[in-house]
């Protein structure tokens, strides 16, 4: 299996151990993803300035990938929201699509939507499936207290998105469930980080974090782990900017699914980038270490002790 | 004599232009509220910087940059290898000339105690390199018809670049070509080198002629191959010693066709004149030209990659060498295009029409606006908004071969021109995300955001003016009809996490949700454009999710936000 890689402009820039993980994860189970040097924004930016302007970009993008053969793999929620919008919008509106096309034809390209666009959790708890990924494990965590951020534009709006359940999602819990993880019940699992109010009302966007940052922290949660590359930047960027800091003496730490995944799996810490989040410290890391054990561990206590009877 | 005189004018305009390329570098500067740095003070912390760097282990680095991206020029080999071998072709074949040719009697001299111009391999060589030239040229007018779909901009400025190259070249070889036919410059060679008899002057002028493309007045091709064969043992006792076979400037050797009725025509005496003559002056006025245009990049694109070998990615430096920098980059800039075409707002180009969202366009402008030649106010708009049309990438900074860092040179121009007070109402878009996480420049920020935000109030109506009694309107100003299915059950109000966010939320938001829908309901778009709730909606979908009667709360704001910055700048533009 082989996607076409879309990344986004944060990621590449500011969250490369996102796509990094992500890939190393993918690459375990035989998915390979070719990052496409021609794609552009997804349009997400402009959204609040003009709705046309915000379906173009997404439209140019699937065309690449069309031509490419490939479909689109993402990372980040509000990318995967604005490709999902460009190909609700143009399922329907012909005239439109014909108007975004005769934009592309100088460059010679078309969008047929004939292309698919997954997220890469959909790829791991569908197309790979988590009784695949158990038996690729070769550690599992044990009492790891996670909270889960979904991040808005991957659940809603549910016509457009296809996600998951918008209201109960299950995919992040059982895929955390998949790794020993607990995905905590927490207020704020569902909601805004704050990152599209930022640096249009900065005061109003932290304390919609800060929110976030104590419901997590209330719930009792060791790591925070957010889906979408924005709420990422808010947790591991914005958090440290936060003015009065985030009402606690210790940052939240940031830890991404495919490095907390990327962990069970065997793969280095290294490749996974997790120092590279800007939250995590190392005495985060070694905790997270010292959770880990072989992940059939019960199992194997058994029979090890019916040899010994 | 003359030729002197002209070299010394050309060579006196050179320095001048470059004594005021290099003056702008320390005295101009973007940046708002500009500190008072003096030029002196600047170009005293920049040599300071590079004495440091010199007398440190940064000198490997400098060694280093020099051969790779100097030299071999790494960073365009890295994105394109037919744009590096264009370059390349272009870049050793030029300069190979200058040293060989132009400077033939300082280094080829000197290094080559055998030298002569009609000598191999340097006749050769000269046509090589000068072939060399061409093809780049060639690749690089190819390049720039090809990709113009894919938003390379080429201005007048570029074609003339390419143009005057092409013309020194041409011009060299059609000057070595009309000398190869030259029947007079046959002569004076026989007459300063030669003594032969009437019966070795024959045979050896048969000989140039059927070999080395010589135009006799009482010979034509093909002569009797005796003579030809006695003509050459003439031609190896007395010319090889100092003159290769002509062929072997295979090029000049080529251009005879079109040499020849030039010479048949005015003289092939006049013809080497004229030739002469065109060669020398566009050199020359290349020479001159040179400070003045895009080939200054020639001085400032090593400088700038130099820089960026030394200081590398994290970009620390004294705030007066950060200005000292910017003006470096502009002036590196070769307008190759490169950051155009990886642009990730290049469809927000193909939208908005404004050739100042492609990076390479902003950069031929902002060289005006750090001289402060840009003051209509139509013009720093658009440059305004193309400055902010950016997703903080940083793909244009990556690609640059000059290694210019474009991403500093675009944050503080931007900040420069909000200074200026004029509107942007795209600050009210996600462009501005980024920017606040890299918090450079955040008052700078706050006081452009109050400008706009102070706008929308001016422009439109709060709840708060509305005198009773609100009546109905037909008017409706959204696409989206589903506001018409609010039946006022205030579910969308009571799930938003904005509105949950204020003690007083009617007062901070003008109008809760379910009162936008409403005052749309009504027929008062105006209302609801105006309302502060838009502005502050965090976009999560929530009541559009939660909405039992599927009214589409977060995409109508979406569209009032639209339509309103829409009705502001449809003001602005009036």
């Amino acid at each position: 299996m082989k996607y076409a890689f879309f990344q986004g402009c944060n990621i590449p820039i500011r969250i490369e151990q996102y796509a990094n993980a992500t890939e190393a994860v993918l690459n375990k189970f035989g998915v390979e993803l070719q990052v496409i040097p021609e794609f552009n924004c997804c349009g997400y930016p402009v959204r609040n300035v003009d709705e046309k302007a915000y379906i173009l970009p997404s439209v140019r993008n699937m065309a690449i990938a069309e031509r490419a053969g490939l479909d689109i793999l993402v990372i980040c929620n509000c990318c995967f929201a604005s490709l999902q919008k460009a190909r609700h919008v143009l399922d329907s509106d012909k005239e439109l699509k014909d108007e975004l096309n005769a934009v592309l034809a100088s460059e010679n390209l078309q969008y047929k939507g004939t292309v698919q666009i997954k997220h890469y959790l959909t790829v791991l708890h569908e197309d790979i499936g988590t009784e695949q990924i158990k038996s690729k494990l070769v550690n599992k965590f044990k009492d790891l207290k996670i909270s889960v951020i979904h991040g808005c534009h991957i659940l809603r709006p549910r016509e457009i998105t296809k996600f998951d359940d918008s209201f109960v999602p299950a995919i992040t819990e059982e895929l955390m469930q998949t790794a020993g993880a607990t995905s905590l019940d927490w207020q704020g699992k569902l909601e805004c980080c704050g990152a599209a109010l930022a640096g249009i009302n900065d005061e109003l966007s932290q304390i919609l974090l800060k929110d976030k940052i104590r419901g997590a922290l209330s719930a009792g949660a060791e790591y925070i782990t957010p889906i979408c590359s924005y709420c990422h930047l808010q947790f591991d960027t914005a958090q440290k900017n936060l003015p009065q800091g985030n009402e606690t003496n210790k940052l939240l730490p940031v830890l991404l699914y495919p490095q907390l995944l990327g962990l069970c799996l065997g793969i280095d810490e290294k490749t996974l980038g997790i120092v590279q989040n800007s939250t995590i410290e190392s005495d985060d890391i070694e905790r997270l270490k010292s959770l880990l054990g072989p992940p059939v561990e019960e199992k194997k206590r058994r029979k090890k002790k019916k040899v010994a009877a | 004599m003359t030729i002197n005189i002209l070299l010394g004018l050309a060579l006196i305009i050179c320095l001048v232009g470059l004594f005021f390329r290099f003056s702008i570098w320390f005295s101009q500067g973007l940046q708002p509220s500009p500190a008072p740095v003096t030029a002196g003070q600047r170009f005293s912390t920049a040599i300071g910087a590079v004495l440091a760097a010199l007398f440190s282990s940064k000198a490997v680095l400098i060694v280093k940059s020099f051969f790779v991206d100097l030299l071999f020029q790494k960073r365009i080999f890295d994105k394109s290898y037919l744009r590096w071998t264009a370059h390349t072709l272009i870049f050793f074949g030029f300069i190979m000339l200058f040293l060989m040719h132009a400077l033939d009697s300082v280094v080829t001299a000197n290094f080559f105690s055998d030298y002569e111009p009609t000598l191999n391999p340097y006749l050769f060589l000269r046509n090589l390199f000068g072939v060399m030239v061409l093809a780049g040229l060639g690749i690089a007018v190819f390049r720039r018809i090809t990709l113009k779909p894919q938003r390379l901009k080429t201005n007048p400025a570029d074609w003339a670049a390419l143009i005057f190259i092409a013309v020194i070249i041409f011009s060299g070889m059609l000057l070595e070509g009309s000398k190869i036919s030259s029947y007079t410059t046959y002569q004076n060679m026989i007459e300063e080198y030669g003594s032969f008899d009437e019966e070795e002057t024959k045979a050896l002028e048969a000989y140039w002629v059927q070999e080395n493309g010589l135009v006799s007045p009482r010979m034509k091709k093909p002569q009797p191959s005796e003579l030809v064969a006695s003509g050459m043992e003439v031609n190896s006792d007395s010319c090889m010693e100092c003159h290769a076979p002509n062929s072997s400037a295979f090029a000049s050797f080529a251009v005879k066709g079109v040499t020849r009725p030039i010479s048949a025509i005015f003289g092939d005496a006049t013809a080497v004149n004229l030739f002469w003559f065109l060669h020398i002056a566009a050199c020359f006025s290349f020479l001159a030209w040179l400070p003045f245009s895009k080939m200054f990049h020639m001085v400032s694109a090593p400088v700038s990659l130099l820089i960026k070998g030394v200081i590398g990615e994290d970009n620390k430096q004294a705030p007066a060498n950060q200005l000292t920098h910017q003006m470096i980059g502009l002036s590196a800039c070769t307008h190759c295009g490169s950051c155009s075409l990886e642009c990730s707002s290049n469809m927000f180009f193909e939208s908005f029409q404004n050739d100042f969202i492609l990076p390479s366009e902003k950069v031929q402008y902002l060289r005006d606006f750090a001289a402060g030649k840009v003051t209509d106010e139509a013009d720093l708009k658009r440059l305004q908004e193309g400055l902010y049309v950016c997703t903080s990438c940083d793909r244009c900074t990556s690609v640059c071969p000059s290694g210019i860092n474009l991403k500093d040179i675009f944050v503080a121009a931007r900040y420069s021109l909000l200074e200026k007070g004029i509107p942007e109402t795209s600050m009210l878009s996600h462009f501005s995300f980024p920017l606040a996480l890299a918090q450079n420049f955040a008052g700078d920020h706050l006081k452009a955001l109050k400008t706009v935000t102070d706008l929308f109030k001016k422009s439109f109506k709060q709840l708060s003016d509305v005198s009773l009694p609100m009546t109905l309107s037909r008017k409706q100003g959204v696409d989206n009809n589903s506001f018409k299915g609010c039946f006022s059950c205030q579910r969308c109000t009571n799930i938003c996490p904005v509105v949950r966010s204020f003690d007083n939320p009617t007062e901070s938001l003008g109008l809760l949700p379910h009162q936008i829908m409403f005052s749309l309901g009504i027929g008062n778009t105006e209302l609801a454009m105006g309302s502060k709730m838009i502005w502050s909606c965090s976009t999560c979908y929530l009541c559009q999710e939660h909405c039992p009667n599927e009214v589409e709360l977060c995409d109508i704001f979406y569209s009032l936000k639209n339509d309103a910055i829409n009705k502001i700048e449809a003001g602005a533009n009036a």
